[in-house]
């Protein structure tokens, strides 16, 4: 490393640490989830989807997908959920890290990361609803045609309405991305 | 800091999206509003989307039911089934309801009481007593259903319960019927000698929830037709109404309406309590008896206008009323000067061997509101205002126990047995609310022919008494209980239990086992098929030999609310519901060769039709 290899502020290094913290608390909290509501169903099920699990009224929505020959959802089904976490983890720790270093350029590195994995998080996603949307049972008592139900937003299957929405662990990796941001327009030349 | 403007707000907007996105904002709505600017339309329709404030747990009679009403719309909601079959809800056909029925097939649910907990409603547990077979009952109010019946010896006719004490130490069951011990056979010459009023101290155990009994009391043979127990500084005793002290043994309408006075059974159930572990008792049959005249103690008679009904509490326990039946009067009592009495010895004698408390000595007042006639059971409201039934002159009367004084009547249609007051037996009645359960409604509806249903009338207590709804019910609601809604707490689904054996929740897990010709089938219902075996050729037959004994757990693995699934045999008179996530179980011999289809019952999806699959029975080489 060179000697004009700009050193990050202390407030910088905080910021860092805080961005952090808030990688670690997403864990606990929903990243994604999929809200279906139906006339009979006015309160609405739910896929929640956690780094590490899924909850909501899985076997129920699995129950009802079984009329259209959706596969069904299950923790089995995406192994993602049992190393996320530790992928998850170890973003913090490389933020923490960063926080330490305090290095520009392990800086950049790691915004890079960020970037690329949650390009990889959405390309997974998507790759997921299209295989579940697409790989329907021809023998299935009710016939659709296949559907890709979005990352974000409405869509409408049979009598189900249903809304794609982040959850707050999402929320949360934004906000520490913005902070992993600030310390680039804080301490630019 | 200017620069911190862009990313704060941006932070910001973040967290305000992930609020609206997450936060639950959906207002609560209630039905409950300044009643006196709603026209009587208004005060009893609850649109969709609001529910009623109240629960009517009214008892179903000999149809040995309960129903289940909204208050104050009026709207029948459920029926439970408690002593008689129900082929809806497959009750008397499953095993576990079988069991519980014994051989009976019917009952007389009379009185029903809630769980208290210091003397007020908890919400938990519904009591009910058989008159017709001499059983009680109890229904757990997670689920609605019946969860033990037992049958009470040395007694015939539970009508006079069952009324719980302050924390539902015990739930006591008086009887309408004298007959001898052990109830057998014994001449009506041996009337007065032999036969007894034989009054049971059943306890409920909830953890295992099962009733049973702590002791019994062999009372005189008379007829014990209502009782309470006391609240607050009576929480210890209790009192019921006596009728045919003359112990006639025929033509009870002339001759057990002879004598002036009749008495109301005053006792303390925590000194009875103490003379049965102390040992003092008789062993009958298993029963702890307790003959009064020989262990002596604990309980007393008051005299009475004759044949009085019911016998009422008043909220801050201080005040019992009895009323006249066949004297147009209400007989107001005073527990503190019952309880000097007893401690002065203050006695008119003796009748059976129990002491007679002298009358003038416990009476406060008698009330004799102008052309009140029939006065047969007293509700209370939140002021602690009397309102009783007058099933003669076809009336409730308000009135104030205090000074006796008479505030409001209402007409009702016609001739009300009972009523019921929101909360209004217990130490914190509502007010709002008292129903009137009516005997006759021979004009009130459409006509069905010469018979009619019962009527319930609702009538707003806030201001002047004004009847503003009534309701149409099956037989025959004798008493009430009416509770706030959110003291109810249901479940949706049954839990997953992984300690029960007969259950399976995974389809692969699904079989039927063989053992000589003993069969036992573990299968699951789902929308919209049924898996007996999840290997078998046709997963949804079950097949067996002419003889065997088949028994078949199912198990609804549809852990969605309200999706109900029923099981039924064609032609083999077998039908039973699975709740969701409940586990039924059905045991039958298959005495009938042939092919049976069998089909869900309970209407659950759009492929409901198509849910079903074959019985076959093989018949013998």
């Amino acid at each position: 490393m060179k000697s004009q290899t700009k050193k990050l502020s202390i407030v910088s290094s905080l910021i860092l640490v805080a961005a952090s913290i808030l990688i670690v608390i997403s864990l606990f909290f929903p990243w994604w989830k999929m809200v279906f509501v139906a006339p009979q169903y006015p309160e609405g099920l739910n896929i929640i989807v956690y780094p590490n699990k899924l909850a909501g009224e899985i076997d129920i929505v699995n129950g009802l997908n079984h009329y259209i020959g959706m596969a069904n959802f299950s923790e089995k089904n995406f192994p993602e959920l049992s190393y996320l976490p530790y992928l998850v983890g170890g973003l913090a720790s490389i933020t923490l890290l960063t926080a330490l270093l305090r290095k520009k350029s392990v800086l950049y590195g790691l915004i890079g990361l960020f970037v690329i994995g949650g390009g990889l998080g959405v390309f997974d996603l998507m790759h997921a609803l299209k295989k579940f949307g697409t790989n329907l049972d021809p023998h299935a008592p009710i016939k659709m045609d296949p559907f890709v139900p979005p990352i974000l937003g409405h869509n409408t299957v049979a009598n189900f309405q249903t809304d794609s929405l982040l959850g707050l662990g999402t929320y949360l990796v934004i906000a520490a991305f913005i902070l992993l941001l600030i310390p680039l327009w804080k301490d630019r030349k | 800091m200017k620069k911190w403007i862009p990313i704060a707000s941006g932070l910001l907007a973040g967290f305000v999206a992930a609020t609206i996105s997450f936060a639950d904002f959906s207002a609560k709505t209630n039905t409950e509003a300044a009643s006196t600017t709603k026209s009587d339309a208004e005060k009893v329709y609850v649109p969709f989307g609001q529910k009623d404030d109240y629960y009517l747990f009214a008892s179903g009679g000999h149809s040995g039911q309960m129903f289940i009403y909204g208050v104050p719309s009026m709207r029948k909601i459920r029926t439970i089934p408690v002593f008689s079959q129900d082929s809806a809800t497959g009750y008397g056909f499953d095993e576990h309801s079988k069991k519980m029925m014994g051989d009976y097939t019917w009952g007389d649910l009379h009185h029903p009481a809630f769980s208290e907990t210091k003397g007020d409603y908890d919400g938990k547990y519904m009591f009910a007593t058989d008159v017709g077979n001499s059983r009680a009952a109890v229904v757990d109010l997670k689920t609605f259903t019946t969860k033990d019946i037992i049958q009470v010896p040395n007694t015939a006719g539970p009508h006079c319960a069952a009324f719980v004490t302050e924390n539902t130490e015990y739930m006591f069951l008086p009887t309408r019927f004298a007959v001898p011990v052990g109830q057998k056979y014994e001449s009506l010459d041996n009337f007065s000698d032999q036969y007894r009023g034989v009054m049971s101290a059943v306890t409920f155990n909830e953890k295992n929830q099962k009733l049973g009994i702590a002791y019994q009391v062999a009372l005189p043979p008379w007829s014990y037709d209502l009782s309470d127990a006391g609240k607050k500084s009576s929480a210890d005793w209790a009192v019921m109404t006596t009728y045919n002290t003359e112990e006639a043994t025929t033509n009870l309408e002339i001759n057990a309406s002879q004598a002036d006075r009749d008495y109301i059974v005053l006792f303390n159930w925590k000194e009875l309590a103490k003379m049965v572990k102390e040992g003092k008792y008789e062993n009958v049959g298993g029963q702890k008896m307790i003959y009064p005249e020989k262990q002596k103690g604990g309980i007393y008679l008051i005299p009475v206008a004759k044949s009085p009904h019911g016998v009422d509490v008043t909220p801050d326990g201080k005040q019992f009323i009895a009323s006249g039946k066949l004297a147009p009067t209400m007989t107001v009592f005073s527990f503190e000067k019952a309880f000097e009495a007893v401690k002065n010895k203050d006695f008119a004698g003796e009748r059976n061997g129990i002491p007679i408390l002298n009358y003038k000595s416990v009476m406060e007042r008698e009330v004799n509101p102008e052309n009140a006639l029939g006065p047969l059971h007293t509700q209370f409201d939140d002021k602690g205002m009397a309102y009783t039934t007058m099933f003669i002159s076809s009336e409730i009367v308000k009135w104030n126990p205090k000074t006796g004084e008479t505030l409001d009547r209402v007409p009702v249609q016609y001739s009300p047995g009972h009523s019921v007051a929101a909360e209004g037996d217990t130490v914190a009645p509502d007010g709002k609310w008292i129903i009137a359960l009516n005997k006759i409604a021979k004009d009130s509806y459409l006509s069905v022919g010469p018979s009619h249903p019962e009527s319930m009338q609702l009538i707003d207590i806030s201001g002047k008494m004004k009847v503003i709804q009534s309701s149409p019910v099956d037989p025959e609601p004798h008493y009430a209980q009416m509770i706030k809604a959110d003291k109810i707490k249901t479940i949706n689904v049954y839990p997953k239990d992984p300690k029960n054996k007969e259950a399976v929740y995974k389809q692969s897990d699904t079989k039927i086992v063989r053992n000589g010709n003993k069969v036992d089938v573990y299968g699951i219902a789902m929308r919209s098929k049924f898996i007996f075996d999840a290997k078998a050729k046709r997963p949804d037959v079950i097949e067996v030999n002419e003889g065997d004994h088949v028994t078949i757990h199912l198990t609804n693995i549809d852990f969605d609310e309200d999706i109900t699934h029923g099981f039924a045999i064609n032609s083999y008179n077998l039908n039973m519901e699975v709740q969701p996530g409940q586990t039924n179980t059905m045991e039958f011999v298959a005495n009938k060769a042939g092919t049976y289809p069998l089909y869900c019952t309970n209407f659950c999806s759009a492929l409901h039709q198509e849910m079903n699959g074959y019985f076959l029975v093989k018949p013998k080489q």
